[in-house]
C-alpha cells in the first residue's frame, strides 16, 4: 500500500490513505502509444449506476470499455455523468460477478451449475409450488420495473397478484399522496425558477447530473436557494441558506407555512378557486398550525417561517418546495401527511404547470409487444396486504410492500420468491429479519453480483449479463427534473459478455418453457420494433443515437377538458384530501402526526438516527468498486457524524470509534464531529455496511442504517419509517 | 501558439468527484494515483456554517520548480506551457515531489511521479478534458490564454481570481474565482 502525506493550503483534514489492489488498466507510459493506435469505438447505450437511466457513451478500445462519457442529448446527463456512473461502469470487470449459474449447497456456499439445469430444477420445483399451493404463493419482488414486461406475463398465467417493487423502502409515500392528489408527481422546473426549497432532498449528493447543473445555473442567474435539512448536506454547500430543522418535523414546518400563506392573503386565490378541491376542508384543520405553533416544534424560528411563506409567495408562481424523493418520503411515521403538504404548499403558490414552477415530463407514446391472450387462472390477494381490505387498504398495490415480505414466508402464505435487480437483505430495514426470506421454498436471485440477497437467500443465482452487455426494450426519459421534449432512449450491449450469463428474457423464457408455458416467444429486437413504431423511427435510428429527442409537446397550461380541470383525480382538480384515506377511518387532509420515537433530551447520549447518500455511491450498489471506495476513503466517507457540542458532552473527539446502539443491533462506527448536523441526530451514509464476504471490497467497511431499524410499516403509504429510530452514542472505552 | 489555463469556480463545487475518477478513466491511472483532489474546510459554529472546497491538480506553472530540479529533464514546460513527465528518463528521484508547492504528484507502481497533464490531445482540438465536461457543476473552464477570444480569456476577463501560494513565484495557471 502507498500512503502519501498530502500537504494542505487550507485548514482542512484530508484523509490520505489510498487503498490498493489490482491496477484494472494499462499505466500512463503506454497512454500516448495505446491512445494512438487503437481506434476508438463510441457507442451509445444507458447507466446503471443508479435508476435514472442517463444517456452515456461507452469508449471501447481493443474489445475493452476504456471509458464512458455523458450523452450529449439526453436529459438526465447533457453531457455529464456522476463519479457513480463512471464506477458502475468500470465495475464490468471488477471482482464480485457472479460468473454464471449456481445453486446453493449450503450456508454461504454454492455449487456452478449449468443454465439447463438451472431452468430444468427451477422449472419443476416452482411447478409443484403452484400445483400445491396455488400461483398465487409466488412473488416477484425486484427494484422497479424493468422486470415488470417479463414478470407481468409470469404472474398473470400462474395467476399471482404479487408483483412487489423497493419503493415502500424508499419513496412510496411522496407518490401515493401526490397519485391521490394531483393524479401524478410533477417535478420543479429548476432551470426557470426564482427561488427553490430543497427540505430534505439533496441534488448534489442523490445525482442527476443535468438536474443539478439546472441548479447551479438557476442560482447564477439569480435563483435563490434554501435547504432544510437536519444535516448540511452537499447542496447546502451551494445554497443562500441552510435551516437545520429537528428531524421528524418538516410536517409541522409545512403546516406552518400553509398557514401563513393563508393568513396573510398570500397565496394564490384565483388559482385555488379554480383548480383545488377542499381548501375549506384543509383550512378547517390547518387554523390551529400557526407558524408559532410550527416553530415551537420544528425549532425554526418563527420569523424564519413567515420569511419564508413570503419569500416563496414574492417568487411565486417561479417558486416551489422541490417534491423531492427518498428524504422525508419514507422516514417518519408522518412522511405521507409531509408529501401531502408538498402537494398543498405549491398549490397555495399556484405553480402548477407553471415556468419555474412545477411542469410535467414530457412523454413519446412508445409502442408495446401485444401479448396474444393466454388462459389466466384467477388470482388471489396480494400476500403483503397492500391495498388489502383489512391490511393495508391504503398502500398503492401497485407497489407492495417490499421490506415485510418474510412475514408473508413466516405465514406460509409464499412459498417462491423472485428477486430481480434487488438486495433487500442490505438494503431493507433489519438484515437479520430479512434474511429470513431463505425460509421460502424456492429463492431465486437475477442479480449481477454477489449481493447480500443472493448470498443469505437465494437457492440460484441466475446472473443475468452486465448492463453494458445486454441490449434492453427502449424506455422514455423521465422523472424528477422537468423537460418539454419528449425524449427515448435505448441501453444497448456494447461489448460482448464476459462470463456465462444471460439477459432476463432469455432467463425468463428458459424457466417458462420447462413449466410448459412457452411465454416468450419473441425478441428484444421483437420489443424495441414494436416500441419505436409509434415515434416513425427505425430501431436502427434510434441504436446509433442512443437517445432521441422530439418536438415539444409540454406547455406551461393547466390540463383542462372543456374548459374544466382535467387532473387524474377524481375531480380533475389538485384534491387537498384524499378519499381513500377517509374511507380507511382516517384524516383525508394532513394533519400533525407526532414523529413516532423521540430521544429524550435529558439523556445525552440518545440521538436520532438519519441517513442519507453520498455523491459517489448509488446505495449500497457500488461499494464494490475500488474507485468509489478509494474515495470513500480519501475523504472519511463512512463517518457518522454527530455535532460538535452534544459530542464534547460525551467526551467524544473526531474520530474517535463509538458503540450505537438501537433495540435491534450494537455496531461500531467511527465519527466526525462536526458543526454541520443537528444536535439532536446523528448522520450515516447509506452506502456502506456490506456483509457478503464475496463483495469484497465492500465487505465490512462501514455500517448501515438498515443495521438498525426494525421492519415498520407506515399505516398509510406503507413505507419503513427508516428514520424512527432512537440510538444510543457511548464511547468505546465505557 | 496555444498557451493554456484554467479557471476553477470552487464555490459552485459540491465534492462530488466525478472529475477525479472520469480523468483516473480516461488515462488509465492505478488505483493509488489520482491527479486530482478536493480540500474540505468547515467554517463557522452551527447553525451558521459554511463548507468550503478546494479542486487541486498540477498548476502547471509557468516557472515551474518542478522542471527546475529534475536532473534529467524528464519534467519539461512544452511551448503551449503544459507540463509533462517523460516516464523514460524519469530515475524516480522524487526532486520534482519535493519541489512542488501544490504536492500534486503522486508516485505509480513503476516509480514515476505523475500528474495532471491538461489532457493535450483533447485541448488542441478545442474541447474540454473529463473533469471539466464531466462535472455537472461546470467547475472547471480550460482554455488558451494567449486567445482572446476563446470563452476561457473572455471569463477571465470580467471575473476576479486569486490564485494558490503566489509567492513561491511559481506562476500558476490555474484562477480560481473569488467570492
Ligand atoms: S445520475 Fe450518475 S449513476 Fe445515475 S444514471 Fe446518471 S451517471 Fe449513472
Ligand atoms: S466534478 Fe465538479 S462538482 Fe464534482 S467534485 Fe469535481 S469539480 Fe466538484
Ligand atoms: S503544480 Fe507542481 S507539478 Fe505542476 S507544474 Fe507546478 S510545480 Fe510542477
Amino acid at each position: 500500500m502507498l500512503k502519501m502525506q498530502r500537504r494542505t493550503f487550507l485548514k482542512a483534514s484530508a484523509a490520505t490513505a489510498v487503498m490498493s489492489a489490482v491496477p484494472l488498466y494499462f499505466g500512463f507510459n503506454d497512454y500516448k502509444q495505446v491512445a494512438s493506435e487503437a481506434p476508438v469505438k463510441k457507442i451509445p447505450t444507458t447507466c446503471n449506476g443508479c435508476a435514472s437511466m442517463c444517456g452515456l457513451f461507452a469508449h471501447i478500445k481493443n474489445d475493452r470499455l476504456w471509458k464512458i462519457e455523458g450523452h450529449p442529448i439526453h436529459i438526465k446527463s447533457r453531457g455529464r455523468l456522476c463519479a457513480r456512473g463512471h464506477g458502475m461502469a468500470a465495475d464490468l470487470y471488477g471482482k464480485g460477478r457472479v460468473t454464471g449459474p449456481m445453486k446453493r449447497t449450503g450456508e454461504e456456499t454454492f455449487e456452478p451449475i449449468s443454465w439447463d439445469q438451472a431452468f430444468k430444477e427451477i422449472g419443476e420445483k416452482l411447478q409443484g409450488i403452484i400445483n400445491t399451493h396455488g400461483g398465487n404463493s409466488v412473488m416477484w419482488l425486484e427494484h422497479g420495473v424493468r422486470g415488470k414486461f417479463y414478470a407481468d406475463q409470469f404472474l398473470d398465467v400462474i395467476g399471482s397478484s404479487n408483483y412487489v417493487t423497493h419503493y415502500s423502502t424508499c419513496f412510496s409515500s411522496k407518490t401515493n399522496a401526490w397519485h391521490h392528489m394531483a393524479g401524478g408527481s410533477l417535478n420543479g422546473d429548476h432551470e426557470n425558477s426564482k427561488y427553490m426549497i430543497f427540505e430534505g432532498r439533496n441534488f448534489a449528493g442523490a445525482i442527476i447530473p443535468h438536474g443539478m447543473n439546472q441548479i447551479t445555473k438557476a442560482k447564477e442567474n439569480g435563483a435563490k436557494i434554501v435547504v432544510i435539512d437536519p444535516r448540511y448536506s452537499e447542496i447546502a454547500k451551494i445554497a443562500d441558506e441552510w435551516i437545520p430543522i429537528r428531524p421528524g418535523t418538516d410536517l409541522a414546518f409545512r403546516l406552518g407555512l400553509a398557514h401563513v400563506l393563508i393568513t396573510e392573503k398570500l397565496y394564490d386565490k384565483a388559482f385555488v378557486d379554480k383548480y383545488v378541491e377542499g381548501f375549506d376542508e384543509f383550512w378547517r384543520v390547518n387554523k390551529k398550525y400557526t407558524p408559532e405553533w410550527a416553530a415551537e416544534i420544528s425549532g425554526i424560528p418563527v420569523e424564519k417561517i413567515r420569511e419564508i411563506a413570503r419569500d416563496l409567495a414574492k417568487h411565486a408562481p417561479q417558486a416551489f418546495i422541490e417534491p423531492g424523493w427518498h428524504g422525508l418520503h419514507c422516514h417518519y411515521i408522518n412522511s405521507t401527511q409531509t408529501a401531502q403538504m408538498g402537494v398543498i404548499v405549491n398549490a397555495l403558490l399556484g405553480n402548477f404547470y407553471k415556468r419555474g414552477g412545477l411542469m410535467p415530463n414530457a412523454n413519446a407514446p412508445l409502442g408495446s409487444l401485444q401479448i396474444p391472450d393466454q388462459f389466466h387462472p384467477e388470482k388471489g390477494p396480494r400476500i403483503d396486504g397492500a391495498g388489502v381490505e383489512g391490511e393495508f387498504l391504503t398502500v398503492e398495490p401497485g407497489r407492495g410492500i417490499a421490506h415485510r415480505v418474510p412475514d408473508a414466508i413466516e405465514a406460509g402464505k409464499l412459498k417462491a420468491l423472485f428477486v430481480y435487480h434487488f438486495n433487500p437483505v442490505r438494503n431493507a430495514p433489519d438484515p437479520e429479519y430479512q434474511k429470513k426470506m431463505k425460509d421460502a421454498e424456492l429463492v431465486i436471485s437475477i442479480n449481477v453480483d454477489w449481493n447480500e440477497t443472493s448470498v443469505y437467500a437465494a437457492d440460484y443465482i441466475l446472473p443475468e449479463d452486465y448492463y453494458l452487455e445486454r441490449t434492453e426494450a427502449p424506455t422514455n426519459v423521465n422523472g424528477h427534473i422537468s423537460h418539454d421534449h419528449p425524449q427515448v432512449s435505448i441501453r444497448q450491449k456494447v461489448v460482448n459478455r464476459l462470463f456465462d450469463t444471460k439477459p432476463l428474457l432469455d432467463i425468463m423464457r428458459g424457466i417458462s418453457n420447462e413449466m410448459g408455458y412457452y411465454l416468450y416467444d419473441y425478441t428484444v429486437e421483437d420489443q424495441i420494433a414494436a416500441a419505436v413504431e409509434p415515434l416513425g423511427i427505425t430501431p436502427e435510428r434510434l441504436k446509433q443515437a442512443g437517445t432521441i429527442e422530439f418536438p415539444a409537446t409540454v406547455k406551461p397550461v393547466f390540463p383542462e377538458n372543456k374548459g374544466k380541470p382535467a387532473l387524474g383525480t377524481y375531480t380533475g382538480k389538485i384534491e387537498f384530501s384524499i378519499d381513500l384515506f377517509r374511507l380507511d377511518g382516517k384524516m383525508g387532509v394532513p394533519t400533525w402526526i407526532p414523529p413516532m420515537v423521540m430521544p429524550n433530551p435529558d439523556n445525552k447520549e440518545e440521538f436520532r438516527l438519519i441517513h442519507g447518500k453520498c455523491p459517489w455511491h448509488s446505495h449500497h450498489v457500488t461499494s464494490n468498486n475500488p474507485e468509489l471506495m478509494a474515495i470513500t476513503e480519501k475523504y472519511d466517507g463512512t463517518s457518522m457524524w454527530i455535532n460538535t457540542k452534544r459530542a464534547n458532552e460525551l467526551g467524544i473527539i473526531n474520530g474517535d470509534t463509538v458503540f450505537v446502539e438501537s433495540d435491534i443491533a450494537k455496531k461500531k462506527v467511527k465519527v466526525r464531529v462536526t458543526e454541520f448536523i443537528h444536535p439532536e441526530a446523528v448522520w450515516i451514509p447509506s452506502a456502506y455496511g456490506g456483509f457478503s464476504k464475496k463483495l469484497e471490497t465492500a465487505y465490512n467497511v462501514g455500517v448501515n442504517y438498515n443495521d438498525f431499524i426494525p421492519s415498520m410499516v407506515e399505516p398509510y403509504s406503507g413505507t419503513t419509517m427508516s428514520q424512527e429510530v432512537v440510538v444510543t452514542v457511548r464511547k468505546e472505552s465505557n | 501558439m496555444a498557451r493554456y489555463g484554467l479557471l476553477i469556480d470552487a464555490t459552485k463545487c459540491t465534492g462530488c468527484s466525478a472529475c477525479s475518477i472520469a480523468c483516473s478513466q480516461h488515462n488509465q491511472l492505478e488505483l493509488e494515483v489520482n491527479y486530482n483532489r478536493l480540500e474540505f474546510v468547515e467554517k463557522g459554529t452551527y447553525p451558521n456554517v459554511k463548507m468550503e472546497i478546494v479542486p487541486l491538480q498540477c498548476m502547471h506553472c509557468d516557472n515551474p520548480p518542478c522542471a527546475l530540479v529534475c536532473p534529467t529533464q524528464a519534467t519539461y514546460k512544452r511551448e503551449d506551457g503544459i507540463v509533462l513527465v517523460d516516464a523514460n528518463k524519469c530515475i524516480g528521484c522524487k526532486y520534482c515531489m519535493t519541489a512542488c508547492p501544490y504536492d500534486a504528484r503522486q508516485l505509480n507502481h513503476s516509480r514515476v511521479p505523475e500528474k495532471c497533464r491538461w489532457c493535450p490531445e483533447i485541448l488542441s482540438k478545442g474541447e474540454q478534458p473529463p473533469c471539466s465536461s464531466t462535472c455537472m457543476n461546470e467547475v472547471r473552464l480550460l482554455g488558451d490564454l494567449e486567445d482572446p477570444n476563446s470563452e476561457l480569456s473572455k471569463k477571465l476577463a470580467t471575473t476576479s481570481t486569486y490564485q494558490l501560494i503566489p509567492e513561491k513565484g511559481t506562476k500558476p495557471r490555474i484562477y480560481y474565482v473569488k467570492k
